[in-house]
Formats: C-alpha cells, structure tokens, sequence
C-alpha cells in the first residue's frame, strides 16, 4: 500500500465576481483521516472541495495534496492524485456500469489506453468494492438512485487515488442506501488508509461516522474537531442556525442531535450580542 | 457487437449491390456482366466510370457525416446536435459557393472547394459558438441559436448564387445533396481526407465517451474538457466539409445516424464511432440506391425521361419524421 496523503489548505480566498464564497480557510486533513465538512447551503462546502480536486483554482492561497501545489499539477496528474464524486450527474444514454467505471481510469491511462479493450484489476475491485459486479452490463440510466450512486462511487474508486472527496454523496437517497454509502466509503477507508473529506449534509451522519467534523459558515471554518467536542448545541445554532438539543448514543457513545426549530439569521445575532 | 458489425456490414453490401444496379438503362443481369468483364464500351464506362465511383462517394460522404455528427453530439452533450443544425454545414456550403463564385475554386480544383467548405464550416460553428454565449450548455438553446445561424447563413448562401448564378441546375442539386454525377475525382478526394479525419476522431473517443458523461465527472476523471473539445469540434468541422464537398448538404445524416448508432453499439464510443461510421455509409447509399428506384418509376409515370431525385431530399423527408422521435424519446433528467 502507498504512503496515504494529506491535504493542506492555506489561507485560501476564493469568489466569483461580486459574490465571495471562501474567505481565508486554513485546514490540514492529516493522512487516512474521515473528516465531515458541514454547513448551509451556499457556505463554501462543496467550493471547497472542488479546490481540493483542482477543478477550481484559489484567488489567494494555495492547496496542497500531500507536498504538490494543485494549482501546478496537470488535469490528469491531479485526477491520479484525488477522486471527487459530484453531487450530481446527468444521465448518459446507453452507458453501461462496467463501462462507466472504466472511464475512472482515463487518468491512468490517458486517450489512447482507453482505446484498448477490457478491464484492469482496478476497475473489477472498484466494481467489488461497491458490490455491483452482478450488474454491471446493466444501463446506468435504468438504475435505481441508490444503485447509480453505488456506481459513481465506484467511479471515484476506479481513479485508485489516496485521496477521496465526496460531496454530498448521500442527498437523493433513502436511508438505506445512505448507510449503505457510507458503511461502504468507511470500511474502504480502513483498508486502504484512504483520506476522506465529504460534504455532509445530515449532522447525525457526520456525526456518527466521522473521525473529525469541519463546520463552514460564510467561507470560513468556524469549528473544527471531534465530534464530541464539535456537535454542541452552540454549534446548531450557529453554523446550521437551528436551536436544539444534543445528547448521546446509548451503545456507539457518539453524539446525536434533536433539531427543534430554525432561528432566523437576526434572533441569532440577538442571541450572542 | 461482432455480430452486429457483421450484419451492418452484409447490409452495406446488399445496398451496395441494388445501388449499382438500381441506375436507369441497364438490366442488373448486363452490370455482373461488366462485373465479370463483359459488356460492351459504353456499358464498362458506365459501370466503372459513373456507377462505382458514385456508390463509393454516397459510402464515403455518409460514414463521414454520421461520424462528425456523433463528435459533435458527444462534445457538445447534445442530442440536438448535428452539422445541419449548428452552422457546420450550411457554413460549408457558403465557403463552397462564395469560392466557386469568385472563381477560387471549382471542378477544375476541387481541393480549394474542401478547403473553402471547411473554412466556412469553421466560421458557421464559431458563429453559433458566440451566439449562444451563456446557452451553450443547454441542448434547446442551441438548437433554436443553430437554426437561426442556417437560416442566416442559407441567406447569405443564396444571396451569392443570385450575384453569381453559374450553372442553377448543378447549384440547386448541390444545396440539397446528391451523388449524381460524381466520377473518381471526386472519389480520390474523398477518401484521404475521410480517413485522416476518422482516424483522428477515433482516437478521440476515449476523451469523447468522458465527454458524453458530463464536464463535472469529465474534468473530475482527469480529462482537460476545454482541449479535447476544441478537437474534436476540428475533426467534425473537417469531415462535414469533406462530404459538402463532395455531395453537397445532405439533410439530416449527421443528425440521426449518431443515434442509430448509440442504440446499436451503446455509449462506448470506440465501438459506435465506426459503428457510425457503417451506419451512415450504408444509410446514404440506400437512400441513394431508394432514390434512383423511385426516379425511374416516376420518370415513367410522368413519361419524363430526365427526371432524377436528388437523395439529399429523400434523406431530408426521412430525418423530419426521425427527428420527431429523437426529440420526444430525449431525456433531460439528471442523476
């Protein structure tokens, strides 16, 4: 197995023309951590993720995956480095799973290698992994949301990168194929000593399989730790502006959330001047 | 799939063979005849002058559209997309007429007419390229900016034939597409200009089948959208002008044929773009072969003997009702 990676981020700005989204965020991910960005919408979760996977570039400071600038890597020396799975995807008429998966492998193998037929051992234990061997001649568009995720995913894992960032890899699903996801992105995480950053948008989520919990709130980190220390009821009101309480898991000790009512942006200023 | 090359290919062969004998005059008993090196003067010359070179030019100018049209689909993800519909073609058309008319180009240098074809076809995609502007991503949008590009385009086209009419029979038959009358010239520029252009879209198709996946996982996997874009727009302009060039504007192959395609051979595009390439060739020199049938029975039921229909309007009256489909099957839901 290689050295796992981590990711640096350093003083990092990032805006679109009149509309600033991050606003000076500093984070190192150590090697082979779980962290769980959180936020609402629109606080720079998933903008920062995309700097991390270089499909973004810092207006200021800079990203570094392991000892490399991500500004300086090529598009595939990146894609070999880290995997994103986008929120979303549009359909694709008549692609079918085995041949989706393969396309993870475009950074390895560059244009022409993909014109070579058949699967590397790669794309069958990307397919293992997510256990969708059994289907995979099957079209993605006639799959089920929970499996066509289970398929990005493996995707991701194809590009057989240290480091793997999710964004929001659990938003259209039921709660079935959510556990499903992330017992499967947890389990991989520990054989393999992957480096994990993903967008959450369900705290109890985070908080339950998450070494490590990063809340974001108008571009900036606003807590960051554990999450016994993290998820308060302070923190609530404050990055996911509801009020509610905050107990503990009887059996797993982790901390779980009783969201009560939203507060509006004003009563929370009230609140803490 | 071996299977289904297999039987496209026995296809290309069945309308090959009705293609040269579905010409008027000869009994098909009198061209194996020739074919078996019988037959007299005029009937060889016949056959091996007019009747092959043309099959070959309605094979190559057929593979060549339905290519460019699946590059351009896959580039662009849009189902909508084709020459005919985004300025490549009647760009190209207008870069033929515009040389020919200023006495660049013509039958006596036909590598200036692909080469003035392909300019204009350049110019017609870079317009809608900036006509869309912010509705580029959108398949309708660029579908209502596409017809509005030929539409003008087409004007400009006919605004240079009332300046400079030449000869309206030959010109009218070239605006709409036909294979009448092209002899191995025509043939011998075909064929290079189709293979460097094919080739190099073939090795595109890795970069193209990401493409087709959308530019978020595209650029996620590794691959630089922008570029491989950029080419593989250049190849479907390149090969469009070879077979404007050759044929004229042939309506609607390099629309439909491209979802032929993706139907038989699936989304993997190192499989359906010779799988394009097939279906196209043997859709043109049908329709070409269909097109010479019925000239002969209408010529006798209008006891008009010179009366030829031009298989660029037999492909445009099919691709209409095709397209009818294309549009109401076409997704637009994301995952």
């Amino acid at each position: 197995m290689t050295e796992s990676v981590g990711i640096h981020v350093e003083g990092v700005h990032f805006g679109y023309p009149g509309r600033p989204v991050l606003r000076g965020v500093d984070l190192t991910v150590r090697p082979g951590e779980l962290t769980a960005l959180i936020g609402l919408n629109g606080c720079g979760k998933s903008t920062l993720l995309r700097l991390a996977a270089g499909l973004l570039h810092p207006d200021e400071g800079r990203v570094l995956l392991g000892e490399d600038d991500v500004a300086r890597l090529s598009r595939r020396a990146t894609a070999r480095r880290v995997a994103l799975l986008h929120q979303s995807a549009p359909a694709v008429p008549g692609m079918t799973v085995r041949h989706l998966v393969r396309q993870g492998r475009y950074a390895a193998r560059g244009p022409l290698g993909m014109l070579r037929e058949g699967d590397d051992p790669v794309v069958r234990r990307a397919l293992r992994d997510v256990g969708v061997e059994a289907w995979a001649d099957r079209d993605v568009d006639a799959l089920s949301g929970g499996e066509r995720q289970r398929v990005r995913l493996a995707m991701a894992l194809a590009q057989d990168t240290r480091v793997l960032l999710l964004d929001e890899p659990t938003t259209y699903l039921d709660l079935h194929h959510q556990l499903d996801v992330l017992q499967t992105v947890v389990r991989l995480r520990e054989e393999r000593g992957l480096t994990v950053v993903m967008v959450l948008h369900d705290l109890a989520h985070a908080a339950r399989f998450a070494e490590r919990i990063v809340a974001l709130r108008e571009g900036r980190v606003v807590a960051d730790g554990a999450p016994k220390q993290v998820v308060t009821p302070g923190l609530l009101a404050e990055v996911l502006q509801v009020a509610g309480r905050v107990g503990e898991d009887p059996e797993g000790g982790w901390p779980v959330c009783y969201p009560d009512h939203p507060i509006a942006a004003l009563e929370y200023e009230n609140q803490i001047h | 799939m071996t299977r289904r090359f297999t039987a496209l290919a026995a296809l290309a062969v069945v309308c090959a063979a009705v293609e040269v004998v579905a010409g008027r005059g000869m009994s098909p008993g009198v061209v194996w005849e020739v074919l078996n090196g019988g037959g007299d003067a005029t009937e060889r010359h016949i056959v091996f002058q007019l009747r092959l070179p043309r099959l070959l030019v309605a094979l190559g100018a057929g593979a060549c559209l339905a290519v460019a049209g699946l590059v351009l689909q896959s580039a662009l993800r849009n189902p909508l997309a084709g020459p005919e519909v985004t300025g490549v073609t009647p760009g190209a058309v207008l870069g033929a007429v515009t040389a020919t008319a200023l006495g660049l180009a013509g039958w006596d240098a036909p590598l200036a007419v692909v080469l003035a074809a392909c300019a204009g076809g350049c110019a017609g995609a870079a317009l809608l390229w900036l006509l869309a502007g912010r509705g580029r991503g959108d398949p309708a949008q660029t579908a209502v900016h596409g017809v509005l590009v030929s539409a003008v385009l087409g004007g400009l086209t006919a605004m240079v034939l009332l300046v400079e009419p030449g000869e309206l029979g030959s010109v009218v038959q070239w605006l709409v597409g036909t294979t009448e009358g092209r002899v191995w010239e025509h043939w011998h520029l075909l064929w290079p200009w189709a293979l460097v252009w094919g080739v190099a879209a073939w090795l595109l198709a890795g970069p193209l089948t990401l493409l087709r996946c959308g530019d978020d996982i595209a650029l996620a996997a590794g691959l630089s959208a922008h570029r491989a874009r950029t080419l593989a727009l250049l190849c479907a302009v390149a090969l469009t002008a070879g077979a404007v060039a050759a044929v004229g504007a042939l309506g609607f192959i390099g629309l439909l044929v491209p979802h032929l395609a993706v139907a038989v051979f699936g989304a993997d595009l190192r499989r359906s773009l010779p799988g394009a390439a097939l279906t196209g060739a043997v859709v043109v020199c049908g329709a070409d072969a269909a097109a010479q049938l019925s000239s002969r029975l209408l010529a006798t039921a209008l006891d008009s003997g010179r009366l030829t229909l031009p298989v660029g309007a037999l492909t445009a009256c099919l691709g209409a009702a095709l397209l009818l489909l294309v549009v109401r099957r076409t997704p637009s839901r994301t995952f």
